[in-house]
């Protein structure tokens, strides 16, 4: 699950370059953060799906799941 | 429903008057009050809003189907000619010659005036604005007071933080939940998404399902008569506002005053009294 995590770590780094020195930590809260927009939130999706290798329904999403790392480690994988 | 007060038009509107009317009016000095206790201003906006402006939050791709489009013919005397000289109306609907460019929508709803106007401050404390308009949206179907080509919607936004959008939401919130209460009006607040255009292909329906954004005051667990939004900095950085160096969150809080009559006429009766 770490390799998980530092992958996620990496796709929020490299869509935000503008993000502080270790964050995103587990809990940042990426919405509100702004490291997570809607423009963004289509092509997290694709990478989770590729990350866990198995597809994510849209409609199946619940508030809240991509709320921070740990929230999507919870519903993902 | 038979309201005294209330004329309903073929063409999805209606015409207010007398105890109603005075209803519509009383309710929204009533929403004028909860922007007061904000310090919020009054802005009265046009009706026609640019389409450049819609055009910086791709409204027209996420909403096309609510577009009212004010059209003129084109101002050139062959093309005026041609158009007098036809038929100009035929069973009701306008034969129009050459259109002249369309470069502006009659307003969809009253907040985006407010971000255009703010466009490129640079703020350094919250703002607090209200601001009442005619508001126009293509339906499939109307129904009176309920579901109206143009109707009147008033809103209190809010620009600022992070912390201050969502303080500015609860604080909100609360003020219409204790007058809910104390009239007795059976409302509550429910989750909800806007009217996307083939949702499952917007990205910002996607967001909108797994980050809540925007919850609805629903009357008698059927009509929506308020309606709160939190933005995060989708008009901010559109607009280029900046709080503190960073691009401005928003919020705002939304009454249908048309929808409000509705449930209050339900509720209490056709012919009053109501609650003041």
């Amino acid at each position: 699950m770490s390799d998980v995590r530092e992958a996620l770590r990496a796709w929020v780094r490299d869509h935000n370059p503008d993000v502080p020195a270790g964050e995103p930590a587990d809990g940042t809260r990426l919405i509100e953060c702004r490291y997570l927009t809607s423009l963004q939130v289509a092509d997290l999706l694709l990478f989770i799906e590729e990350l866990r290798q198995a597809p994510v329904d849209p409609a199946s999403l619940k508030p809240g799941v991509f709320a921070s790392i740990d929230d999507i480690c919870a519903a993902f994988f | 429903m038979d309201v005294p007060g209330l004329r309903w038009l073929a063409n999805g509107q209606s015409v207010l008057s007398g105890p109603l009317l005075a209803l519509a009016d009383r309710l929204d000095t009533q929403f004028l009050k909860w922007a007061a206790d904000f310090g919020a201003g009054d802005y009265r906006f046009p009706t026609f809003l640019p389409a450049s402006v819609l055009e910086r939050i791709d409204w027209f791709r996420s909403f096309p189907q609510l577009a009212t489009l004010p059209a003129c013919l084109d101002a050139g005397e062959e093309n005026l000619a041609r158009f007098t000289e036809g038929s100009p109306v035929v069973d009701g609907a306008v034969r129009p010659t050459a259109l002249a460019p369309i470069r502006d929508v009659l307003t969809p709803a009253a907040c985006y005036h407010v971000y255009d106007h703010l466009a490129g401050r640079r703020l350094d404390g919250p703002l607090y604005l209200t601001t009442r308009n005619t508001c126009f949206r293509r339906e499939e179907r109307y129904e009176p007071l309920e579901r109206q080509w143009s109707f009147s919607m008033r809103e209190i936004v809010c620009v600022g933080t992070a912390d201050e959008t969502h303080s500015f939401l609860e604080a909100a919130s609360a003020e219409v939940d204790r007058y809910v209460a104390a009239i007795g009006l059976p409302v509550a607040w429910e989750r909800a998404s806007d009217p996307f255009f083939r949702p499952s292909k917007n990205p910002q329906y996607l967001m909108q399902q797994v980050d809540p954004t925007k919850f609805e005051l629903v009357f008698d667990a059927r009509l929506a008569i308020a309606s709160t939004n939190l933005h995060h900095d989708h008009f901010g950085r559109a607009f280029d506002i900046v709080r503190d160096g960073e691009p401005a969150r928003t919020a705002c809080i939304a009454f249908g005053i048309e929808r409000w009559l509705s449930a209050f006429v339900h509720h209490f009766g056709t012919g009053g009294p109501w609650p003041s």
